[in-house]
């Protein structure tokens, strides 16, 4: 116990770092793929059919393949068959290579969640729009949008906690999240080796950044509840 | 001149042929009933009118202005549609209100979006968005709603929503007020609070075609009644002719259906 | 449409096509190194090779080699740390540039990588607690113990040669947390990972390194046919006649595993 409350302030240290880290891949992850999930979405339901045949054909990729692997592919191949590491070798590719990866991944789920909810909202709805002289895009933000995210939030909720904990499978291409700073207390760093409670204690870190992920969704909630 | 003129509408679903040729005219301020059994045609042609569907072939003017010719492409252009729906203002079966808007908001939306299309727009957006609330308040108050404006819809009844459909339809001053079987959905006596409203434009002068199943009620209002079967109009004219003492045997026989409980 | 799907195609063609020509054909490594200027380091944390000093800067001995061969190639160094089981990969997609790491010269490694000549002696070392280490001297005192070692390390392939009972561990720094908890009788680690974490002054203060197992060499690896690794040859014989190799690691505390570099060019 004395030991651990001796190691506890360097441990903290690199633990920050490293959830500074991981708090950035899911903010990042968040930005871009709340939006392109939503472009994934319309191009899916497109009545052009080859985009959305092309459209569906990437979502069943991506989401049939583990995220890992696609972590792998996005940084590595570029320099290993096309010959051109366009990535770098430090930090900023490395995270930018694993922002791209959950952006692309996530979106995928995402658009599904979206095409559910799009899909799920009365065609009377559209039709009273239109009925009113209202736009294509008019009838989409202000009749559409706001029933389809309350209809969302509680399977996105769910998307968005995996999410947090997913974070960790970018350490497979090196990025220095929360889980690899508490592992290198394993192997030795910062002075400290052979301490495992490192990493159990990253399990707090994710524990509160969920209880604060949950509030805030379940607020949205709870404010869209005006309404049925 | 006719209001509205509607010529030899078609219209097929695959190899459904559901209106096979339907024709027929209104006056200003005529209330015209379309009856007949499900099925018969009535929902497509009132959805034929408002642009929600495309006929395959006839044509459909209002005030002498073509506004929809089978024959000609250029009456079928995307961005004008819009446009010309505005002739006329429709009342679904099931009130499709927006959830998520007061009463009051539902029947202000479209005409604030509207407004964003007048050319002095920008500096005389308080004054048009007073305009627009002035009269909503209005017609909500003549619809019996004045206690109601701030509610959602989920917190009215059936009635009550119906009616708020109706005041949103009205708001954008339509020619022609089309209803597609506005009290199907409601119990006995919120059909009635619904029909008197109705029979209230009619007093008024108010264009209006009603699909309805409520025989007494069209019989009442109408000026016209129209008997649809199978896609054709089979009977038409003054409600005591087609209702009273229909000529046709296939209007009687819809019309026993009826009287028998 | 038709247009639609042409253009398509022609954009993803022509962006093949640059993602091609940009690409560094270049046959000398040594060459593509210098061009950039930088020499892409790989390690992971592992004390006394490649650590992080107080200040967060890399030292060790791997590290401050790597730094003094940097220097003599004209090019700056730039450390970065890797998933270990990735090295090769990470090679190859020239992430980078090499891998120093206290890297045991294997069949698998030297198959996989552009190796350099061995620089240091290791050996898969036993560790027991310091009060029961008067028992376990030779490798026949071993027998019945539960052994514990990373999992595909060279240690848990020294356990599997004794017969003995092993338990695979995620790190050396596990199995060595094993027999202080008592879980495993023993563990077998890297004797140069031994000197610096176990007996007097180390975070495992009762543990102690008895037998050695094996004996084994660490090298250097660079991409498959990499002219980098004849440079860091040269390098390492060239530093070990004028002793700057030998000053380093006498910092670190590695002098006796040393290698005679003169020797190794004699061959």
């Amino acid at each position: 116990m004395d030991l651990i409350l001796q190691q506890m302030p360097t441990v903290l240290k690199a633990l920050n770092v490293g959830f500074l880290q991981t708090l950035k891949l899911f903010v990042a992850t968040g930005l871009g793929a709340f939006p392109l999930g939503l472009v994934i979405a319309f191009g899916s339901m497109s009545r052009f059919k080859p985009l959305s045949l092309l459209t569906r054909f990437v979502v069943w990729v991506v989401r049939g393949t583990p995220l890992m692997i696609q972590l792998l592919i996005i940084y590595y191949f570029p320099g290993m068959v096309l010959k051109n590491n366009i990535w770098g070798s430090g930090e900023a590719g490395r995270f930018l290579a694993s922002a791209i990866a959950f952006i692309f991944n996530y979106a995928c789920y995402f658009s599904e969640i979206y095409r559910g909810g799009i899909q799920s909202i009365p065609r009377g709805q559209q039709e009273a729009g239109m009925v009113l002289g209202m736009t294509r895009s008019q009838i989409f933000f202000r009749v559409t949008l706001l029933q389809v995210i309350k209809r969302i939030v509680p399977p996105m909720s769910n998307e968005i906690i995996t999410l947090v904990k997913d974070t960790a499978l970018a350490r497979i291409i090196a990025l220095q999240e929360i889980i690899w700073a508490g592992q290198s207390f394993l192997k030795g760093s910062h002075g400290i080796a052979g301490a495992i409670w490192p990493l159990f204690f990253t399990a707090v870190y994710y524990l509160a950044f969920t209880g604060v992920v949950t509030l805030v969704l379940g607020r949205l909630e709870k404010r869209l509840d005006y309404f049925r | 001149m006719a209001i509205l003129d509607v010529k030899n509408i078609h219209k097929s679903f695959g190899r459904t042929e559901v209106l096979k040729g339907i024709s027929f005219s209104l006056e200003k301020g005529q209330v015209v009933s379309v009856i007949g059994s499900s099925g018969s045609g009535k929902t497509t042609l009132l959805r034929c009118l408002n642009f929600l569907e495309t006929p395959d072939g006839g044509s459909i003017a209002v005030n002498g202005e073509t506004l929809f010719d089978a024959a000609e492409p250029a009456t079928q252009r995307e961005a004008d549609i819009r446009r010309k729906r505005l002739h006329f203002g429709l009342v679904f079966q099931s009130f499709n209100l927006f959830p998520q808007y007061t009463a009051l908001e539902n029947v202000t939306l479209a005409g604030k979006l509207l407004a964003k299309e007048e050319p002095d727009y920008k500096t005389r957006k308080k004054e048009l968005f007073a305009q627009i609330d002035g009269e909503a308040r209005a017609l909500l108050a003549q619809m019996g709603l004045s206690d109601r404006m701030d509610n959602y819809p989920h917190q009215l009844s059936g009635g009550q929503q119906q009616r708020v459909a109706i005041a949103r339809a009205l708001a954008l001053r339509p020619d022609i007020l089309c209803f597609d079987e506005p009290t199907s959905a409601l119990d006995p006596e919120l059909t009635q609070e619904v029909l008197r409203v109705i029979r209230q434009l009619a007093d008024r002068q108010t264009t209006m075609v009603i699909v309805t199943h409520e025989m007494a009620f069209a019989r009442d209002v109408s000026t016209h009644v129209l008997f649809m079967d199978g896609g054709v109009v089979v009977e038409s004219g003054p409600p005591e002719q087609v209702i009273g003492a229909p000529s046709q045997e296939r209007t009687r026989r819809f019309l026993e259906s009826f009287t028998r409980p | 449409m038709k247009k639609l799907i042409a253009f398509t195609l022609a954009a993803l063609m022509l962006l093949s096509v640059s993602v091609f020509a940009l690409a560094d054909e270049a046959d000398s490594d040594l060459a593509y190194v210098q061009e950039k200027g930088t020499l892409v380091v790989g390690i992971t944390e592992f004390e006394p090779m490649d650590y992080r000093d107080t200040d967060g800067n890399w030292i060790g001995f791997d590290a401050d080699m790597a730094a003094a061969f940097a220097e003599s190639l004209g090019v700056d160094v730039e450390f970065v740390e890797i998933e270990w089981d990735n090295k090769v990969l990470e090679l190859e997609a020239k992430t980078i540039d090499v891998v120093w790491n206290g890297m045991t010269l294997t069949d698998e490694v030297t198959e996989a990588m552009e190796c350099s000549n061995a620089y240091c002696q290791n050996a898969q070392t036993v560790i027991v607690p310091a009060d029961k280490a008067a028992d376990y001297q030779t490798a026949e005192d071993l027998e019945g113990l539960v052994f514990a070692a990373e999992a595909g390390s060279a240690g848990e392939a020294e356990v599997e040669k004794l017969g003995n009972e092993c338990t695979p561990v995620l790190t050396q720094a596990d199995a060595l947390l094993e027999v202080s908890a008592g879980t495993s009788d023993a563990a077998v680690i890297d004797l140069l990972m031994a000197a610096a974490m176990v007996g007097e002054g180390t975070s495992y203060e009762d543990l102690v390194n008895t037998v050695n197992l094996n004996s084994e060499e660490y090298g250097v690896g660079f991409r498959k046919g990499s002219d980098l690794a004849q440079a860091l040859n040269d390098f390492f014989v060239e530093s070990y006649e004028d002793g700057s190799m030998l000053e380093i690691a006498e910092t670190y505390g590695v002098q006796a595993a040393l290698i005679d570099q003169t020797a190794d060019k004699a061959e």
